[in-house]
């Protein structure tokens, strides 16, 4: 009898739901792909509606539903910020309050109306927020057994761990909590330099380089203190998210020198020397971290997940400063992969002493295609349904032939073959594909088809028996989340001084022919390498062997199949939508080849593209802070004033506790905190349906005597969360600051 | 959301075979769906000649047949044929379409099958479906978009088939003269103020406060919506070498008691009488069962039938269909 389990992350970034089924990934997919907006935080109907279609099951033959994070624990570190900062988190507490007590606490409520069944346990299983984390990382992982190390803004807790996994399952052995926090510390220098928090944090990182890491210094005197153990604080006084107006403060922009980059300001030097040196102190710091790891656990290997473990330019350090034999990172490391690691960690407790499966040479990740495919019948409905004139080759010699021909002329192809990638990066089964060999595919690329300048680089998809020719990479990276250089014969000289004196102007840097392979070729030589293998995506691996046999060189470059702004196509109508609105010149689908000359032209109206312009995330534009302002008005304004009474009478007891550490403590010899008991905990459950119910469990939580004003609030609170739950309390876009909260 | 269906020239559509899908349901929650290599939603792919010991119908319908709301094995067909010793339902029911298109696809893909009984479940609504020209889908993203179907008009001979090849692509309402625009289906009369009494669940009080009839069709024999059904149903019937079942489905209206079902009965019993088919009426069973129990025959808004309904309809079927097929031939 097999054991299928649903996990699902939702109401924060980015939601997503997974499908397990003895332990092995049977489909997993983000929200955004099928509501088509953006980083889609509501809870995830449609990535679950696709994942019991992948599985071909109702929610009443699953045996349990597991959501990635313990909503009532994180209630307790928000109302204890709020708490922390007396009087001036109020508004906090009213905002947290809504988004908590009106939704995640009630999680099985909406699971079960979503659903109509919480399978075979009938009980939300509830993971902790770094746990799926731990889990996303080890049960796909090669890895026998591993060192863990999970990285984030912040769980409900913890914003890092280190731990390890073996045959036996996943164990937490250290953390460090809120407001301790790389994950934080990386996205307030996100802020400060005009990205958007929580998506820029990779424009961050492609900005680095560019930079001088001047401010390295700084940054380790006065923001966060890294000891030698890798373990370490913030100092609170620079960053605003424990008030909950923005990601940082004045003093944060008094100890770089200048203001935050506000909004449609060009990218200058300043921003990109902030950036190197940001890059260089979380560089240094999961460096540290993981030697740590190495030490407590003895292990050859390393998992990583969490949002920090996308900074792929700290994993190849990593990976370079030998520490660990291997690594292997969860490519979907954000949030989205905790519904993924939720459900592996159910399925794992319920195998309970029975190994998980053997890897031999690969993971169980698949390549990470895990979400939908669409069938030969399916997209001939398509191209018949709308009359779209199409060239039908069905041998994958000849079509690989063919595309690979198109794209050596120059042109534009847009890739979508089999299993949509579940992730951040496009794999080539929804890619974007040019030629990195000239040196206008960056520009035409950024400028016809994601309608942005950018100083990022293109991603190069590479054979995996060639990767060594061109990078100076010794292992495969299926994922994209490796950084490697371009090998030293193939880079072209140039003279980084001359650069550095030329003033503010970026674009002569970004257009300068680096290797040759231009399109790929960061400006410090290094690149963002997709290694592809045959039996993971055999379509996309002929297509780079024909590329490869026409010109070469096995490589092409992958960027996102998507405009700016927009998620990445899932259907086949989504990836004509966006192949009509811009100039690529060839759209692949599966063995159908349609040729931008052959369509009629588009008659949509140019709405979506002002859409999208209005929609930029920073990279020459940035939005108005959104988290400032007044206290948000309440559905009903009675809730409003309700929640401010609890405040002022419930809670007053309360106020002025100190609930967490604010500021570093040199005297210390470690910031690691230790995990009591036997590490990870079961699987708890929610059960959270009554005024009754919510009160017990607050009133568990808050069982010490110091959180005496918080007992006495829980009736309160518990009572507050009743009548929240009328309300529609379906946040559309969260503010940033939510992102310290949730 | 997967494309459900295929362009069929003269068909207008049927579903894209080999899918499996799982569609989401109005109000929450899906269904899974599962088509046959043909492109039809059925557990079983279509051979020409039955295995030996096993009977076979052939069953044509719309969405209430295809089982929209429903898992395959939900539907008052799949029911029937567990029911039913040694037999196998060809499902061949086409959501949003009425026993014109029927026609068409019986006589693009079943001619050729072996089967023992031709099963014809007519949805009461379906009268409005064949007098129409043009239907609103929803497209991929949820817009509404018209597209022209294959129609009959009553000409000296019969029926007479127009617009085949269907178009493939949408129409613009606009651009129709004025009285095309009236043969658009619209869904309903007044389909907006009887969503909004439904939500408000008071469409059986206005619809008995006002003696409102849904299907004025079926008040005279005569009437042309009317005839112009009967007479597509009259030559399948007579073109069909078999024998023949015609069943009307009721419409919660009619089984909850909110309109009267004796005209359309009686059309459909005159009709039957007239070719000579076999008639089933299930609706006088479906009303023994109590109001309470009725109202789940349907999802809500959502008129089609639920699993309870489908299982009703089947415990109704079930036997007829036994004894037509046990009966000497
Ligand atoms: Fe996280």
């Amino acid at each position: 009898m097999s054991y299928q389990v649903l996990g699902i992350s939702a109401f924060y970034h980015d939601s997503a739901a997974a499908l397990v089924r003895d332990g092995e990934i049977v489909a997993a997919a983000q929200e955004e792909r099928f509501t088509r907006k953006k980083h889609d935080p509501a809870f995830p109907e449609r990535a679950v509606n696709y994942c019991l279609e992948e599985g071909f099951i109702d929610p009443s033959d699953l045996d349990a539903v597991v959501f990635y994070d313990r909503p009532l624990l994180t209630y307790d570190r928000a109302l204890k910020n709020a708490l922390q900062m007396g009087d001036a988190g109020r508004d906090q507490f009213l905002r947290s309050t809504r988004s908590l007590l009106g939704q995640k606490v009630h999680v099985e409520d909406i699971v079960r109306r979503c659903l109509g069944s919480l399978g075979r346990a009938n009980e939300l299983l509830l993971c902790e927020h770094h746990v799926a984390h731990a889990a996303s990382a080890f049960f796909p992982s090669p890895f026998e057994e591993s060192a863990i190390l999970t990285i984030d803004g912040v769980g409900e807790w913890a914003a890092l761990t280190v731990g390890r996994g073996d045959a036996s399952g996943i164990e937490i052995l250290r953390e460090i909590d809120y407001p301790h926090s790389l994950g934080l510390l990386y996205s307030a220098a996100t802020h400060h330099c005009g990205f958007k928090v929580n998506s820029g944090e990779y424009k961050l990182m492609g900005l680095a380089p560019y930079g001088e890491p001047r401010f390295v210094q700084e940054i380790r005197e006065n923001l966060i203190d890294l000891k030698d153990d890798g373990s370490f604080r913030l100092n609170t006084d620079y960053f605003g998210f424990l008030t909950g107006d923005a990601m940082t403060n004045t003093r944060f922009e008094e100890l770089f020198g200048t203001r935050r980059r506000p909004p449609h300001e060009p990218i200058s030097r300043h921003q990109m020397d902030v950036a190197a040196s940001f890059q260089v102190v979380i560089e240094e710091a999961v460096l540290a971290v993981a030697r740590f790891a190495k030490a407590e656990t003895g292990s050859r290997h390393l998992v990583l997940a969490g949002g920090v473990a996308l900074n792929c330019v700290a994993n190849g350090r990593l990976l370079r400063a030998g520490v660990f034999a291997d690594l292997w990172i969860q490519p979907a490391a954000g949030d989205a992969g905790g519904a993924l690691g939720a459900a592996l960690q159910a399925s794992h407790i319920n195998d309970g002493a029975r190994p998980r499966p053997a890897r031999p040479g690969g993971d169980g990740q698949l390549g990470s295609y895990l979400g939908p495919a669409f069938s030969d019948r399916e997209i001939r409905a398509f191209l018949d349904r709308r009359a779209l004139p199409f060239e039908h080759i069905p041998e994958l010699d000849e079509r690989s032939e063919r595309i690979a021909r198109t794209l050596a002329e120059g042109k534009v192809v847009g890739f979508f073959s089999g299993r949509m990638e579940f992730g951040p990066r496009a794999l080539g089964a929804r890619s974007i594909l040019g030629d990195p060999r000239r040196a206008d595919t960056q520009s035409k690329m950024n400028l016809q088809i994601k309608f942005r300048e950018s100083f990022r680089p293109f991603a190069p998809s590479v054979l995996e028996e060639e990767a060594g020719d061109h990078f100076e990479l010794d292992r495969a990276s299926p994922y994209m989340l490796l950084v490697a250089d371009v090998r030293k014969e193939h880079r072209l000289p140039r003279d980084r001084s001359k650069w550095r004196s030329e003033g503010e102007d970026m674009m002569p840097i970004i257009n300068e022919i680096r290797s040759h392979l231009p399109a790929i070729t960061h400006v410090d030589f290094s690149a963002r390498v997709q290694t592809v293998r045959g039996d993971t995506n055999p379509a996309f691996h002929r297509l780079l062997e024909a590329f490869g046999e026409q010109t070469g060189v096995g490589v092409v470059v992958n960027t996102s199949f998507n405009v700016r702004g927009e998620p990445i196509v899932c259907t086949p109508a989504d990836a004509f939508r966006c192949f009509m609105r811009t100039e690529i010149d060839l759209l692949v689908l599966e063995d159908y080849l349609l040729w931008k000359d052959a369509q009629s032209p588009s008659d949509e109206d140019e709405a979506w593209k002002a859409r999208l312009i209005a929609d930029d995330e920073g990279e020459s534009a940035v939005r108005a802070p959104s988290g400032s302002g007044p206290v948000p008005v309440f559905g009903d304004p009675a809730i409003a004033v309700e929640a401010g009474r609890i405040w002022r009478e419930e809670l007053a007891g309360a106020v002025g506790g100190r609930y967490f550490a604010a500021r570093p403590d040199a005297g210390l010899p470690t910031y690691y905190l230790s995990r009591e008991g036997a590490g990870v905990e079961g699987l708890r459950t929610a059960r959270l349906g009554s005024a009754n119910a919510i009160e017990e469990a607050l009133l568990e939580l808050w069982s010490d005597a110091r959180d005496e004003g918080l007992r006495a609030a829980a009736p309160a609170l518990a009572a507050l969360a009743m009548r929240l739950k009328s309300l529609d309390t379906q946040d559309g876009e969260l503010p940033e600051f939510v992102y310290t909260l949730f | 959301m997967r494309q459900q269906f295929q362009y069929h020239p003269r068909v207008g559509y049927h579903f894209v075979p080999g899918l499996k899908a799982r569609i989401p349901r109005e109000g929450g929650g899906g269904y899974l769906v599962a088509t046959n290599a043909q492109g039809f939603r059925c557990e079983h792919d279509f051979t020409p000649t039955r295995a030996a010991g096993s009977r076979r119908i052939l069953l044509f319908g719309d969405s209430f047949t295809a089982g929209d709301g429903v898992a395959n094995a939900q539907r008052y067909g799949d029911i029937v044929e567990t029911m039913v010793e040694d037999l196998e339902v060809y499902n061949f029911g086409i959501p949003g379409t009425g026993p014109d298109q029927h026609w068409l696809a019986y006589q693009t893909f079943a001619t050729a099958l072996d089967s023992d009984l031709l099963v014809i479940a007519v949805l009461v609504e379906n009268v409005r479906r064949v007098a129409a020209r043009f239907r609103y889908y929803k497209d991929d993203l949820g817009r509404r978009v018209c597209y022209a179907k294959p129609y009959f008009l009553l000409g000296p001979e019969g029926p007479e088939l127009h617009n085949v090849p269907a178009p493939r692509e949408p129409i613009d309402e606009a651009s129709l003269p004025l009285e095309d625009r009236d043969a658009i289906d619209r869904v309903g009369r007044f389909p907006r103020l009887n969503q909004l009494l439904m939500k408000t669940g008071t469409v059986g009080l206005a619809h008995r406060i006002t003696g409102h009839s849904s299907y004025p069709q079926y008040d005279h024999p005569d009437d042309p919506d009317w005839r112009l059904m009967s007479r597509v149903l009259a030559e399948w019937i007579r073109s069909h070498p078999g024998p023949v079942l015609m069943t009307p489905l009721p419409l919660y209206y009619h089984i909850e008691e909110i309109q009267d079902p004796a005209p359309y009965q009686a059309r459909f019993r005159e009709l039957a009488e007239e070719v000579g088919c076999h008639f089933h009426d299930p609706l006088p069973d479906l009303l023994t069962h109590s109001m309470d129990e009725r109202k789940r025959f349907r999802f809500g808004v959502d008129v089609h039938y639920t699993p309870k309904g489908h299982s009703a309809l089947a415990s109704s079927l079930a036997p007829v269909v036994r004894n037509l097929l046990d009966a000497p031939a």
